[in-house]
């Protein structure tokens, strides 16, 4: 009769604690340091500002839709900048707004939000650069204003950019890399890194190849792309490989064919 | 800031054409220079008996497609009346011969899943792997080929929506569709359509459609993934989000995609 109770309450606990403490993933921020909750899509304001912002969103999630011209490539800002530019350790938009102008390394130049965008649209989307006063960079510059509203200026908040994972370690191995892939990353990219179609659209994004980011890309950096690995894939289990499965899976992606840098212009 | 992206350098490459970026044997002692072209060489030599498979094949198509076709018959057949091994049920008995499924009794639509998709799940059942009370009554005695064969043939048949048995609340019709479209984030749970395929609509191979299937079949899944014993799907992906979703929010796009329409409608 005991045995049965203890057994009863046992059970339970094993299944409250499987129900509830179910990590979601995005543990890295703790100890007091409280992520920006960007304002909710129900309060884009009316008017020519809210049709402008809901101009740059609809941009920023179908980019070859809205601004095809200037995609070289089968993917969207929301690929990487996930949840539609809100995402905590995706680069979201709410944690950039009010770090430009900015000095950076890269070009030894400052540079506003609006060049940071055509950076992103001749490397990560391997396409061309919209002028920093076109349609295009105006609305995308608009939805990130509208997004950091409320957010501090001129610091780097919590959540920021890409998550920066310690040097590993043991070298990255892109040989233990493509194990990792195979295992976990295969599913939804492809053996190939091709990614997957559903009915002619791209559901899955290229993660090398000519359909992917070229070589002068942010993740061509192998830190870069291991601290986004590490917090957002495989996707909706973020924080679940190992640091060096980390490095080491960014150090196969990278290892493998795609567009070469475009040449300064 | 260590920056490990100087430290790889590019080599030369190894073959002409490949753009392939590699690195340098210092960079990790394990990997042989040469480790690329012999995987190449054998791979070209492969490649060249395949052209030659190939060629031969081609003389060969008709019977080849032949095969198939008798596989959908034998698909039908068993669809139809059972593979008539004892314990075995006729698939159209619950999922109907056209594959709409049975909404009154949860049996989901499986035409126009992929058969690799079918294949998995029956396979999983017989295992035991899959949360499957009903269908594990009915399938134990299919074999490979069995189920090889029902799978081509849901596939391929076409149905169209069933009438779902219950009304659905506006309300939960609403939030089912801003989280099946955005995703809550706050739990992290990514829009359902990025894996599910834009409206629901599946990325073959294995992530099925989700879009027009029956209301019952799709709550009872999604507890079955969150609490009870379908525990097969990969990476534990969908029993986390599952897991994640409030019974009220599990409700909400349960009723969402049962108000699509499905995909693979047509006539066949
Ligand atoms: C292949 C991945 C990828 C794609 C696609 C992509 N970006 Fe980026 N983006 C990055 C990376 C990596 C960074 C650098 C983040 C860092 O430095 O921490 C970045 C940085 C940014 C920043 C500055 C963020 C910051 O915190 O400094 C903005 C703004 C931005 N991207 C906008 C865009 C826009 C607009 C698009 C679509 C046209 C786009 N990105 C597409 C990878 C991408
Ligand atoms: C469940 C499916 C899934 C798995 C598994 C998965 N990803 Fe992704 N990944 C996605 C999706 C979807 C996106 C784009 C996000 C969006 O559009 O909302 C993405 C985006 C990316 C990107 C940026 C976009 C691009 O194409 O370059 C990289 C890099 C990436 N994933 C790498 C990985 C690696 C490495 C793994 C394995 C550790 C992995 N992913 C596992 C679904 C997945
Ligand atoms: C007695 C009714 C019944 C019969 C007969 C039956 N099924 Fe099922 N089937 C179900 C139910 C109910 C489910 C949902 C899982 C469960 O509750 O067992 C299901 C689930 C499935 C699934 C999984 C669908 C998905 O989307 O994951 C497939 C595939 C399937 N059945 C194929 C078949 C095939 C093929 C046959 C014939 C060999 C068959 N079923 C016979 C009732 C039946
Ligand atoms: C990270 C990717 C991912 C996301 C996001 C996702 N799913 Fe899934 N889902 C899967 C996979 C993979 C399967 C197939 C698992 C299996 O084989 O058991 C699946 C299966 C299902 C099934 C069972 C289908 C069937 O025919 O038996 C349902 C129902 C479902 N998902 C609903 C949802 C809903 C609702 C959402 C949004 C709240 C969602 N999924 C979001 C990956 C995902």
């Amino acid at each position: 009769m005991l045995g049965k109770t203890v057994k009863g309450v046992l059970w339970w606990a094993c299944l409250s604690a499987l129900v509830f403490c179910d990590s979601p993933g995005a543990g890295v921020a703790s100890a007091g340091e409280a992520i920006f909750s960007p304002p909710s899509e129900q309060s884009i304001p009316g008017g020519s500002l809210g049709d402008l912002v809901r101009k740059g969103e609809e941009i920023f999630t179908n980019t070859k839709k809205y601004a095809g011209h200037y995609v070289g490539n089968d993917l969207t800002c929301e690929s990487c900048h996930l949840n539609r530019g809100r995402k905590a350790y995706a680069a979201p938009l709410w944690g950039a707004y009010g770090i430009y102008p900015r000095y950076r390394l890269k070009n030894h130049k400052v540079n506003s939000l609006a060049e940071r965008m055509q950076g992103c649209f001749r490397f990560s989307m391997n396409g061309t650069a919209p002028a920093v006063d076109s349609p295009t960079v105006k609305a995308l510059v608009a939805y990130s204003y509208w997004m950091s509203r409320g957010a501090p200026v001129g610091v780097k908040l919590p959540g920021a950019g890409m998550l920066h994972l310690t040097p590993p370690s043991r070298s990255p191995d892109p040989f233990s890399g493509k194990k990792v892939y195979e295992a976990r990353c295969a599913l939804c990219h492809g053996l190939h890194g091709q990614g997957r179609m559903s009915r002619g659209e791209t559901a899955f994004p290229p993660v090398w190849g000519g359909k992917s980011f070229n070589k002068g890309a942010g993740f061509y950096n192998v830190g870069k792309l291991a601290g986004f690995i590490k917090m957002n894939m495989p996707l909706s289990k973020g924080d679940s490989l190992s640091d060096q499965d980390a490095w080491d899976v960014a150090a196969y992606v990278d290892s493998q064919p795609r567009p070469e840098k475009p040449a300064v212009k | 800031m260590i920056n490990i992206h100087q430290v790889i350098k590019r080599v030369p490459e190894f073959f002409q054409g490949n753009a392939r970026t590699i690195f340098p044997i210092s960079f990790n002692a394990k990997v042989h220079p040469d480790i690329f072209s012999t995987q190449e060489r054998s791979m070209r030599k492969k490649l060249v008996w395949f052209s030659v498979f190939l060629f031969f094949l081609g003389d060969f198509s008709p019977a080849v497609s032949a095969h198939a076709e008798d596989l959908f018959s034998r698909g039908r057949q068993i669809a139809k009346a059972g593979n008539g091994m004892p314990g075995n049920t006729a698939c159209m008995e619950c999922h109907r011969l056209k594959g709409g499924g049975m909404p009154s009794i949860g049996a989901p639509r499986i035409s126009g899943q992929t058969i690799q998709y079918i294949e998995r799940e029956i396979t999983e059942v017989q295992k035991g792997a899959r949360y499957g009370p009903v269908m594990a009554g009915v399938v134990q005695n299919l074999s490979p080929r069995d189920i090889l064969a029902v799978a081509t043939y849901y596939s391929k048949v076409r149905s169209p929506k069933l009438r779902d048995t219950e009304t659905l609340s506006p309300k939960r019709v609403r939030l089912g569709k801003q989280i099946a479209h955005q995703g809550l984030w706050k739990k992290n749970i990514p829009a359902c359509v990025v894996c599910h395929g834009p409206n629901g609509y599946g990325v073959p191979p294995l992530f099925p459609y989700i879009a027009g299937q029956n209301r019952t079949y799709l709550m009872r899944q999604l507890i079955a993934y969150a609490f009870l014993e379908r525990k097969d799907d990969p990476q534990g992906l969908m029993r986390g989000i599952a897991r994640r979703l409030s019974p009220q929010e599990r409700k909400s796009v349960a009723e969402y995609f049962s108000s699509l329409d499905p995909p693979y409608t047509g006539s066949r």
